[in-house]
């Protein structure tokens, strides 16, 4: 089935590539969004099944799977809308590239191997670049740059890990670097060389899952990229770094470093809030607030993981729900920007006055973004908080939550701004509140809707499979 | 003769720290991509011809011949000949590397391991310290592009130390090496040239909050 999914999005890339209509370039990507749901489908009826030998249908793949295809389906639907609103202009180099960001996404989270996860997350740097330029500007040059630049540099230090893995490995007769390889001979190997190879992959791949200390490359990405991209690029590849780091912090678990690691996850997780925190109180750009948000979300992830017990839980609880509020979030700040022309904060006002439904989105938006019930968020951080209180971690817990306060502070007063006051630095651009409809939030609304269900009912599956991936 | 070419290797990350024309910069880039090519042949005796092929490919015609072409492109085009002139003076730089090299032997004796050559190691490492050095002290995007380039020599280096018996983890090297090479360099570098008035790193500034 990897091999019939790559095929299909391989042709259907070359289509959009050779044909260079509008029309057919909507029917393929029609028929690439029947073959991401088929895809997604097949790999959770066939648990535990390897296919390609390099890739495996495990609990972790298949839930990131499933929240990647649920917002690409949205993001195609309202990347054909910003096309239709800013013209045709790279169309098709746009579509071409999309479908390989999220076959490459799709395929590393699937990837058992952990060369092959190296690969694909450089295709995903490779495609996430020709997206990140389409406007073409000196910012969207600049961002270019810089995220081809770090993330080069970060994938040639996942490399450096890589072969400090290998060294580890070596004497064993093993076929391959899986995960599975590396988790059996983890337990004798010199922790010196895990630690080294841990660092290198987790600095390398923190470029990936916006957390610090590579995370400027993505808050500068997000905030230049067109909307639907910059909610792809903050969920999905931003949970394709941490399904990254996780897997070899997994296949780690058993060796000497397991307490170190977890150490290097609390510290690089405060590091990120800390960085979030203060950034936010300065943020002026709407992209890049919601960027430093993913920051603080994925620091809160990073804590939750190095704390352990439900924090694991907790971890992947709140990255499926950041992927559906953040984009739901980035969505709107597309269709904002189509209706007041403005990017700065203080140039945005009266929203819920010009555009109500979107004005309402972004009001819940932020409520559940904040983590405040009823987000499925807070479950999350409440998971975390009362296991940093049972594990008496009292300085983690007093930081992080004062840190929170100021995020909190910092993002409810810049929305409230947006939504109910008059622009601080009005601009002469005229408003035009007729070019979205109010259908086109629907999916938004939808998002959301999921969001605050989890807060309340984790179905069966869910819940099983969270605890397949952590058990 | 192998350890020979090793050090052969690390006094062109000298010349690297003194040089102040780009074409230097270029010269050296290929004559390090001839270097490995021969370390590569010499060090992987054991492996099959298709990736022998694979690999001298990589060194003699992509490291050696393609990358300082486009350098040399990227030269003319750009009519950028010098470091900038505030950039930290070579001297400096020179002392700088010393310490690096310094600190990667201990390092490399740190990490002593019965299936690395603590020689490569060294050499990996120092090359690894010169191009992040390149990076920091230079203010012109084309230096930033050349101390890149040293640290993926640096990872293929070090992916021959301890891949003689993993030809596919060396072939990873490869695709990184093509995949960054020619997108930054070939593309990416020129854009910004043609934008822009000049390479400096001060063009590249303007996205704040």
């Amino acid at each position: 089935m990897v091999l019939f999914y790559f095929i299909s999005a391989l042709l259907l890339i070359i289509g959009i590539l050779a044909w260079r209509r509008p029309g057919i370039t909507h029917a393929l990507l029609m028929a690439f969004g029947a073959v991401q749901v088929g895809f997604t489908v097949y790999a959770a009826l066939h648990v535990g099944m390897t296919d390609l030998h390099y890739f495996t249908y495990d609990s972790l793949g298949i839930l990131f799977l499933g929240v990647l295809t649920l917002i690409s389906l949205a993001v195609i639907f309202h990347g054909l809308i910003y096309f239709h609103h800013e013209g045709l202009d790279r169309y098709y180099f746009y579509h071409a590239a999309l479908i390989g960001l999220i076959v490459s996404i799709s395929l590393a989270y699937l990837a058992n191997d952990v060369t092959v996860v190296w690969i694909l997350v450089e295709a995903t740097t490779l495609t996430a670049s020709v997206l990140i330029y389409h406007e073409k500007t000196a910012h969207a040059l600049e961002a270019t740059w810089k995220y081809l630049f770090l993330c080069s540099a970060g994938i040639a230090f996942a490399y450096m890990g890589i072969l400090f893995l290998s060294l580890t490995t070596k004497g064993y007769n093993l076929d391959g670097l899986s995960f599975a390889n590396v988790s059996q001979v983890a337990a004798n190997a010199n922790p010196l060389y895990l630690k080294i190879a841990f660092l290198f992959v987790f600095i390398g791949y923190s470029t990936k899952m916006e957390l610090f200390p590579m995370h400027t490359v993505a808050i500068d990405a997000n905030s230049v990229a067109p909307a639907p991209i910059g909610a792809l690029l903050s969920t999905g590849l931003a949970n394709l770094g941490f399904v990254s780091i996780f897997r070899v912090y997994q296949s780690l678990e058993g060796s000497a470093i397991r307490e170190w690691m977890n150490h290097i996850f609390v510290l690089a997780g405060v590091l990120s809030v800390l960085v979030a925190a203060g950034y936010m109180l300065k943020a002026r750009h709407h992209k890049r607030m919601l960027a430093y948000s993913s920051l603080e979300v994925m620091g809160m992830v990073a804590i939750a993981i190095g704390i352990g017990g439900k924090g694991h839980y907790a971890a992947i609880l709140l990255l499926v729900v950041h992927a559906l509020v953040k984009s739901t979030l980035f969505f709107q700040f597309g269709q904002l920007y189509r209706i007041l022309r403005v990017l700065k904060i203080t140039e945005s006002g009266n929203y819920m006055k010009i555009n109500p439904s979107g004005g309402v989105v972004l009001l819940l938006g932020v409520i559940a973004i904040l983590a405040i019930p009823p987000s499925g968020l807070f479950i999350g951080e409440y998971l975390i908080f009362t296991e940093l209180v049972n594990t008496h971690q009292w300085w983690i817990l007093a930081i992080t939550m004062m840190l929170l306060c100021f995020v909190l502070y910092a993002m409810a007063t810049r929305f409230m701004h947006i939504l109910f006051s008059d622009p601080s630095e009005p601009t002469l651009k005229t408003t035009e509140p007729g070019t979205v409809k109010p259908w086109e939030t629907l999916l938004q609304y939808t998002f959301l809707l999921l969001s605050f269900v989890l807060c309340f009912y984790q179905p069966e599956w869910l819940g099983e499979l969270i605890v397949g991936i952590i058990k | 003769m192998l350890n020979f070419l090793i050090i052969l290797f690390a006094i062109t990350l000298f010349y690297f720290s003194i040089a102040e024309r780009f074409r230097t910069y270029a010269k050296l880039i290929a004559f390090q991509g001839v270097i490995l090519f021969g370390i590569s042949f010499l060090e992987l005796k054991e492996v099959n011809l298709v990736n022998f092929i694979f690999i001298a490919t990589e060194t003699l015609l992509f490291k050696a011949i393609i990358v300082p072409i486009l350098l040399y492109r990227i030269i003319n085009q750009n009519r950028v000949y010098r470091v900038h002139p505030k950039a930290v003076p070579g001297f400096y730089i020179l002392i700088i590397s010393m310490i690096a090299l310094i600190v990667s032997i201990l390092l490399s004796n740190f990490l002593n391991s019965e299936f690395v050559d603590s020689i490569y190691l060294s050499v990996a490492l120092f090359t690894l310290f010169t191009g992040v050095i390149l990076i920091i002290t230079h203010r012109l995007i084309f230096s930033h592009m050349v101390g890149f380039l040293l640290m993926e020599n640096a990872v293929f280096l070090f992916s021959m130390a301890v891949g003689n018996e993993m030809p596919m983890l060396i072939n990873l090297g490869i695709l990184l090496d093509i995949f960054a090479s020619v997108l930054i360099i070939g593309v990416l570098m020129n854009r910004i040239g043609s934008r822009f008035s000049d390479l400096e790193v001060n063009n590249l500034t303007r996205l704040k909050h």
